[in-house]
């Protein structure tokens, strides 16, 4: 036999110890921490706060990610997409949304674009990459970051693709949902780059164009560390002079080198942890890079000045039981500062991710409140 | 334009599912949480604060344990993630034991170095229950978005032509060429949708003109092709490994083993397993391999030499091996008889890409499918690996055919872009080719290459009284190694139910499950063709 294909093969039975580990605590509802010590006795006290099904999924996020994430700052990448819950996207509508993914050749960066649903029935299956569309009304197009503390999650993951789905149909918009690098592999500034290179490429089609001067209205949005990622493309849109309508933060991740109120009440109790964000944003951020870098602090110490540009207006979302509250509601100041049009929706007993299954009452407020920002007529 | 037109009409997994379980009249009983399920997770309602109060007690044991809880979990082998309650349990358990002592020397990875033998771990592993799960079909549905017109407009003549076909207006197809060829000249046929393009529209000329006949070579030229396909692209070194790892596991604690391959080729698939056979604790077994391929023209005998070879290589790490061949040209020919399996060994099947091709008869009684599937089945494996192409290409009408295979090989091709060994990657294109031929040129016994996805699979297998068993965590993160060693960024690994596929971004193209026998006191609830079994044996 040859030595190469000996070699080859017995290559791969060597012991393989060096994972990654990541453990995304993406968005997770510290509040479970604080009611598992409820939990025992009264289960009933939970569910009233959070629905068990909710809980349950949340629960099992922050548990698996903490699995994931590593000491020593590396990450499990290979349990991480085995554990993940992926699917494939669907060009045969399902209540009214349809699907298709598109890698971008020159940059390997996968987008995954949502669209309603053709009336007619026998367009169905079928992917228009040529007409607009529309040529009367405006539709417009949502490009979306997923959560994931800049390191778990795909645009493919179940989670993400049903609520790109409601996206849809909330908002009759199309939605594309990008599949930017994660971090510890890639660490700042390639998930920007890979935001911006959506931008360009999605204002760049012309089947993405809609109303009477065929143009592609944009507006961005992101969870977590998509919300940041929203922000600094945005950022970089109006330094360019490329038009963004609107951008939707979710509980967007910011944070800083100080430890501030937030942070000390509600750690540990609402799932996450200060020293999961502090693992999250090492494994992001430039190698001896604090947590003050404009990245994370975007109107701290070092952050930029945004005036003079033309910053989109923006929907900032506010979970109450979310430890980094302060860092979203001084960004919040930091736009109105700038003079910028901001709208802060605060969801008081709202825990991270309550928005990924639409059993609560902070749900449906959040699909009216974008379904308002997102107006074609504005 | 670009038509994707499917035959099935399901959503996928995420999206069927958007409202509670106890709202919709019409949703099966099964009680499984309609929220969770979208998310991914099959959790039953009635077992929710069950699943709550283990998650809860996970985390205390987490949160408690003195160990590196990320070493531990990278140490286990995780099955199914999205049966939560089981998998919550194999962590409840895996964290209330010691952990496992590992072998000693533990490398991160070693260059690559040809007689160094790398430690081969062979872990414990939990089985998992066999869950019921609904049958699903997929859309495949990867668009690669033409930038240029001139790209747009050839698919959409190819489509055009396509149709014209299916309607048997033959002349009229023909006369699109002209034009096709013509904007072919104007695509960049080297690579992209070009050059796949281009492969279709030879494809479909020669269904027109009916020279389909003069593409298939020797059995020789098909070794040369897959030895080249082997080497440029990871789609079968996968394949191998994946089955391997579950061959592995599953000999464990055997004295006297014997693997039957379906398609021995130069048997690039077993070095491995015999070098991991050698180093596996408590020391290697007796091997017996039995060979399955076409016979050899003028008098060689290939399978005998691959025979050799291979024992060769178990001298060499002493192993007790025995190698037999069987010549036959058809799967359907094979006779169990021939394989002289005992019933003191642990037997494996492996079927790499051949079960498929059991799909082409006619004749709606004596299947060859029930019939081979009937006989492996009595010789009651301890396991049998199955692989097949993530595609459906046997949709009885050619248009849907046809469209399903621009859109699997389109991706295939995108793959094979990034490999710059060459001559392997003009030859695995070639290879390539002539799967594309045989599915769009072909009909009746002649077409071979009827591949079906997955889930047809499963239910074709359990129906025919096996049941899956899961390939878990530790194939998932060797096939993800193998990925980095041999290929361009972009193949993705994936877990689905148990069963592992290797694709390229976000679409699976190939698939690999394991499967064991029913014990044979369940039998009776499946409704077999006995009388052909009787006959057989």
């Amino acid at each position: 036999m040859s030595g190469l294909i000996l070699s080859k093969s017995l290559v791969v039975y060597a012991d393989l110890t060096y994972f990654e580990s990541y453990l995304e605590a993406h968005s997770v509802c510290a509040f479970f921490l604080s009611c598992m010590c409820i939990l025992y006795p009264t289960i009933s006290r939970c569910y009233r706060v959070v629905p068990l099904n909710t809980w349950v999924l949340i629960s099992n996020f922050k548990l698996a990610y903490n699995l994931l994430r590593r000491p020593d700052g590396t990450f499990n990448r290979d349990l991480a997409e085995f554990l993940d819950r992926k699917v494939l996207a669907n060009t045969i509508p399902v209540d009214g949304v349809f699907s298709f993914d598109h890698v971008d050749r020159a940059t390997g960066l996968l987008n995954r674009v949502y669209q309603p649903a053709p009336q007619n029935e026998t367009q169905w299956g079928i992917v228009e990459l040529e007409k607009p569309l529309s040529t009367t009304e405006i539709v417009p197009v949502i490009i979306f970051f997923h959560g994931g503390s800049f390191t778990h999650s795909s645009a493919n993951s179940a989670i993400y693709d049903t609520f790109c789905r409601r996206l849809v149909s909330v908002c009759k918009a199309a939605v594309v949902s990008v599949n930017y690098r994660r971090s510890p592999e890639c660490r700042y500034p390639c998930a920007y780059d890979d935001g911006w290179a959506a931008l360009k490429w999605v204002k760049s089609r012309t089947w993405l164009q809609s109303g009477k001067d065929s143009k592609v209205y944009v507006y961005l949005a992101g969870d977590s560390s998509g919300g940041n990622i929203a922000h600094h493309v945005a950022v970089r849109a109006a330094e360019a002079e490329i038009e963004v309508l609107g951008n939707i933060l979710l509980h967007p991740m910011f944070g800083g080198e100080k430890r501030t109120e937030s942070e000390s009440r509600l750690d540990g109790k609402y799932f996450v942890t200060i020293q999961d964000r502090n693992w999250y944003w090492r494994a992001f951020l430039p190698e001896g890079e604090d947590r003050d870098h404009p990245a994370c602090n975007p109107f701290g110490p070092r952050g930029k000045s945004l005036e003079g540009l033309k910053f989109p207006k923006s929907l900032v979302v506010v979970a109450g039981l979310d430890l980094i509250q302060d860092w979203q509601l001084a960004y919040v100041d930091g736009l109105k500062n700038a003079g910028f049009d901001v709208q802060l929706l605060f969801l008081k007993e709202a825990t991270i991710g309550f928005y990924f299954l639409p059993n609560n009452d902070h749900f449906y407020c959040l699909m009216e409140e974008m379904k308002k920002f997102v107006n074609p007529n504005c | 334009m670009v038509t994707n037109e499917s035959s099935t009409s399901a959503g996928t997994t995420g999206n069927s599912s958007g409202s509670s379980s106890s709202s919709s009249a019409t949703k099966p009983s099964t009680d499984i949480d309609g929220l969770l399920a979208g998310a991914g997770y099959k959790v039953k309602s009635s077992e929710l604060c069950q699943v709550a109060q283990q998650l809860e007690r996970l985390e205390t044991v987490m949160v408690n344990s003195p160990a590196d809880i990320s070493q531990i979990a990278s140490d286990t082998v995780h099955y199914n993630p999205s049966d939560l309650a089981s998998w919550v349990d194999s962590l409840l358990s895996e964290f209330n034991q010691p952990p496992l002592s590992l072998q000693s020397d533990i490398q991160h990875f070693p260059d690559i170095i040809a007689g160094t033998a790398g430690i081969p771990t062979v872990q414990n592993y939990n089985y998992l229950t066999e869950q019921s799960l609904c049958q699903q079909q997929q859309q495949l549905t990867v668009v690669t978005a033409m930038e240029e017109d001139s790209g747009i407009r050839l698919v959409h003549m190819l489509m055009t032509s396509a149709e014209l076909v299916q309607r048997g207006e033959l002349a009229l197809a023909g006369s699109l060429f002209e034009d096709m060829k013509g904007l072919l000249t104007r695509v960049n046929t080297g690579c992209g949708i070009g050059k796949v393009v281009g492969y279709f529209i030879d494809a479909l000329s020669r269904r027109i003109l009916g020279v389909g006949g003069s593409i298939c070579g020797s059995a020789y030229e098909n070794e040369i092709l897959y030895h080249h396909f082997y080497e440029a692209c990871p789609y079968l070194k996968f394949a191998h490994f994946t089955a391997n790892q579950a061959i592995l596991e599953a000999f464990d604690g055997h004295d006297c083993v014997h693997v039957v391959d379906f398609n021995l080729m130069h048997g690039l698939q077993w070095p491995a397993l015999i070098q991991a056979l050698a180093l596996r604790p408590g020391g290697p077994p007796l091997l017996r391999l039995t060979g399955i391929g076409p016979p050899s023209p003028d008098g060689r005998d290939s399978l005998r030499e691959i025979g050799l070879r291979l024992a060769e290589l178990a001298r060499s790490v002493n192993i007790r091996f025995a190698f037999r061949g069987v010549a036959a040209s058809r799967l359907e020919d094979v006779k169990p008889w021939m394989l002289q399996v005992s019933p003191k060994e642990a037997l494996a099947v492996n079927s790499i890409m051949q079960l498929h091709k059991l799909l082409g008869s006619d004749s709606a009684r004596n299947s060859p499918m029930e019939m081979v599937l009937g006989w492996i089945r009595n010789l009651n494996p301890k396991i049998m690996t199955v692989v097949e192409q993530e595609t459906n290409h046997n949709q009885p009408e050619f248009l849907d055919r046809f469209t399903t295979a621009l859109h699997y090989y389109s991706t295939m091709f995108d793959s094979l872009e990034g490999c710059s060994l060459q001559p392997e990657k003009a030859l695995a294109e070639i290879y390539i080719q002539r799967e594309i031929v045989n599915v769009v040129c072909y009909e009746g016994s002649a077409r071979v290459e009827r591949h079906e996805p997955l889930a047809k699979w499963r239910s074709r297998l359990r129906g025919a009284g096996f049941r899956p068993l899961h390939l878990g965590s530790n194939a998932f993160r060797q096939a993800s190694m193998l990925l980095t060693l041999f290929s361009a960024e972009g193949y993705s690994v994936e877990e689905n139910d148990g069963s592992l596929t290797l694709g390229w971004h976000s679409r699976p193209l190939i698939a690999a499950s394991a499967w064991q026998a029913l014990p044979l006191s369940d039998l009776h609830v499946i409704n077999h063709h006995t009388n052909d079994i009787n006959n057989i044996l």
